[in-house]
């Protein structure tokens, strides 16, 4: 019996061993096959991008006709909401494992170069393989950071203040190109003695706007590795900020964050905010009312300090087919077809190509175009202020802290501080 | 480990007991079952691997490098560098962190204690003998099985938001204070009442605890004429006490360590992790932006060693607190 049980056991250890072996070439192959080449030819590259579902739609679209016009380059897609996708991307990107091309924006062009994480296409460039030419407005400079490539433009957009214009009727405003901080706080006043609702929802927070501010002044929000304003500067923002939400003339920021993720316009919460002129596409969607676009304020009632901002693509510094990626990237902001798809989802299409092929029918991309082109022919854009590596946090900071002003849970002096505290850390790690 | 060695000298004796068929085995004996028992040693940490493994790996591989980490300043992409103590005396100096440490230490104090009054409360209830118990119990013990899960922080946050289900309930009571989870002050409490609605674990051991208290003790008192109330502090509580200490330990250090709920209700995908101007930043939220949304993985080492400290420390002031509350019966310690 004792010896039978000895053999039981062999058999066992034997089959375990059998086991762990498989187990070990299983994880074998599946790290050692991640080359993308498959035995035809055929290459695999990843592409990841942040947005919702509707934006998943369009670009599955774009990628089946990129499959049929590239069969040999297969593409996988991947895509999270906003900030989740730069959590992944960051652990990816540590790792060693980012994907071979993902959606890009300005503020975070120098944190990955600097960590050695994007391609330089610039080369590709020069290979054929990626085309420059027939960018609108300049765009084609806006990814190229000290000489090297980062990033292609694949829309632009622009700040706007978007409003509810039947408010604005109401309250007698006419917002008008060139008009100065003071008519928009006197339009303020109006709005809410008028229409009975705040005028704005909160613009002191939004990094985007303070930039502007500050260009118009001379200054920007930041330099090339720092903050490019005063704490003086930030104290006299906030400090108007906030009697302006004393006064009821920008929203309840308690109730703004009670709605969201539902935004204080279509809430019926404020007659308008400040954000990118290519979001109006939410606001309709959202609300019931009847949504445009307004132009920024100004300090001299001529200079708005705009500028054309920018989703990019960019591409992974280790990806293994810089070819096909060059290849893919060029397809996508240049070909025609993909920009009747996608419209102006990811803001005007940065290419003429593009931009002279999808014309669009409804009111809301018509007013996005009709605002882009009064920029441009009111030649008010400029050159954008670069953004640091640690510019991603900084914004964070500035949207939180600033929200905890509005609150009142900050005194503004308080707030100043802690910006400028967090900020500096962000800034130098 | 204990069983192969114990149980090869049993398997010796089958031997020696059995007929001499096999030939002399007398002067082989000794090294015969050195070689068995090595074997069998052998056997028993092969079908361990698996765990020790995962435990190297997974568990004690990942707490050194972290401890290591905790002394560096680390973001991920380039090699750590070691500066010492500079982390720890960041955190102590940061407003942020000492407002986690608050919000944290809030939650704790105010929700484990009315979680295991709702445990013990049902647990009494449920203890006596009625129709349909395994079903009440299984229900209340429901919400602890997928209470943890993303889906159910999901769901409250759906519950608890701005024109949702409590919001429009309040308004009918003349209350209009909007949405719990987008309130600064507010959110905490949705978190606090999402965990007490977790008491299915603990009431299931109050349960335990409360079959074991002897009947006569009860008659013996109802005979000395206790009323409910006096059964209930004079019998009940000190009896169960060892089970109350265990689910006050076990729910305290749980309550510490308190992420997934907080970060989804909180926000979890867009804006800001840690709710409205950081209104439920408990302290593994705030470890958590540190760590993957500010790329700071030694400051957020240093943070969870931090935590394990401070757990440790309570649970040492627990045990140390047990000698003056905790009832064990003679013989039982």
């Amino acid at each position: 019996m004792g010896t039978n049980r000895n053999v039981d056991r062999r058999t066992i250890l034997k089959a375990a061993g059998a086991t762990a072996a498989t187990l070990g070439l299983a994880s074998t192959t599946a790290c050692g096959g991640d080359g993308g080449t498959s035995a035809d030819g055929t290459v695999t590259i990843r592409y990841a991008w942040w947005g919702a579902e509707d934006r998943a739609q369009r670009i599955n679209k774009t990628i089946e006709l990129f499959h049929k016009k590239y069969p040999k380059i297969k593409v996988k897609t991947d895509f999270q909401p906003y900030t989740d996708f730069w959590k992944k991307f960051n652990t990816q990107a540590s790792g060693g494992n980012p994907p071979d091309v993902f959606q890009n924006a300005i503020g975070f062009l120098r944190k990955y170069d600097a960590k050695n994480v994007l391609l330089d296409l610039s080369e590709q460039v020069k290979a054929g393989n990626l085309s420059m030419d027939g960018f609108r407005a300049g765009l084609e400079k806006f990814g190229e950071i000290d000489g090297k490539l980062l990033g292609v433009p694949v829309g632009s957009n622009s700040m706007a203040l978007v409003i509810d214009k039947p408010v604005y009727t109401k309250a007698g405003v006419k917002p008008e190109q060139g008009w100065t901080w003071d008519d928009y706080h006197a339009a303020m006043q109006k709005i809410r003695d008028k229409a009975g609702r705040a005028g704005d929802t909160g613009p002191y927070n939004v990094m985007y706007l303070y930039d502007l501010y500050l260009r118009q002044n001379g200054k920007a929000f930041f330099t090339e590795d720092g903050l490019g304003f005063s704490e003086a500067d930030l104290t006299d923002w906030w400090t108007k900020a906030r009697k302006s939400v004393e006064e009821g003339l920008y929203a309840d920021v308690k109730k703004v964050a009670q709605i969201k993720p539902k935004s204080a316009v279509t809430g019926e919460l404020s007659g308008g905010e400040f954000t990118w002129d290519n979001f109006t596409i939410r606001y309709t969607s959202e609300g019931k009312s009847e949504y445009g676009l307004a132009p920024i304020p100004t300090t001299d009632g001529k200079k708005t300090g705009q500028y054309l901002g920018s989703l990019m693509l960019s591409a992974s510094k280790r990806t293994e087919h810089p070819k096909e990626v060059a290849q893919f990237i060029d397809f996508m902001v240049h070909d025609p077809e993909v920009a009747k798809i996608m419209g102006y989802d990811r803001g005007v299409p940065a290419t003429q190509a593009q931009f002279d092929a999808f014309e669009p029918t409804d009111e809301v991309n018509k007013a996005i175009a009709a605002y882009e082109t009064s920029l441009v022919e009111a030649g008010v854009l400029e050159p954008i202020t670069p953004h640091p590596a640690g510019a991603d946090i900084c914004e964070a900071a500035f949207l939180r802290i600033g929200e905890e002003l509005g609150l009142g849970k900050r005194s503004v002096g308080d707030a100043v501080k802690q910006f400028f505290t967090e900020s500096k850390t962000a800034l130098a790690s | 480990m204990g069983t192969p060695v114990t149980h090869a000298p049993a398997m010796e004796s089958l031997t020696q007991d059995s007929e001499p068929r096999h030939g002399p085995v007398g002067p082989e004996r000794p090294a015969a079952l050195k070689r068995r028992v090595r074997r069998e040693n052998l056997a028993g940490y092969l079908f361990m691997s698996p765990w020790i493994a995962g435990f190297l790996l997974l568990t004690a591989g990942p707490m050194a490098a972290s401890l290591y980490f905790a002394f560096t300043d680390y973001n991920l992409f380039d090699a750590p560098k070691w500066i010492g103590l500079d982390n720890f005396s960041e955190m102590f100096g940061d407003p942020r962190w000492r407002h986690s440490v608050q919000v944290t230490l809030w939650y704790v104090v105010v929700g484990t204690p009315l979680k295991l009054l709702a445990a013990l409360g049902v647990a009494l209830l449920l203890a006596q003998k009625r129709r349909g118990q395994a079903f009440y119990r299984a229900a209340f013990y429901a919400p602890s099985l997928i209470g943890a899960s993303v889906s159910v922080a999901i769901v409250w946050k759906a519950i608890f938001s701005d024109d949702a289900i409590v919001d429009r309930t309040q308004k009918i009571f003349g209350i209009d204070v909007g949405g719990w989870t987008g309130d600064p002050d507010l959110i905490i409490y949705s978190l606090v009442a999402l965990t007490v609605w977790q008491f299915g674990a603990p009431m299931v051991i109050f349960l335990a605890g409360l079959k074991q208290v002897p009947r006569e003790l009860y008659e013996a008192a109802e005979v000395d004429g206790a009323g409910t109330l006096r059964r209930f502090w004079n019998i009940t509580l000190p009896m169960i006490s060892p089970v109350l200490f265990f689910n006050v330990l076990l729910e305290t250090i749980h309550s510490f360590q308190i992420f997934s709920s907080a970060y989804i209700v909180g926000g979890g995908a867009g804006g800001n992790a840690c709710g409205p101007a950081d209104g439920s930043m408990v302290y593994t939220c705030y470890l958590y932006v540190q760590g993957f949304e500010n790329s700071r993985m030694g400051l957020a080492s240093a943070m969870a060693w931090m935590l394990l400290v401070a757990v440790a420390l309570v649970t040492a002031v627990l045990f140390w607190s047990q000698k003056r509350w905790v009832h064990y019966e003679e013989g039982a310690r």
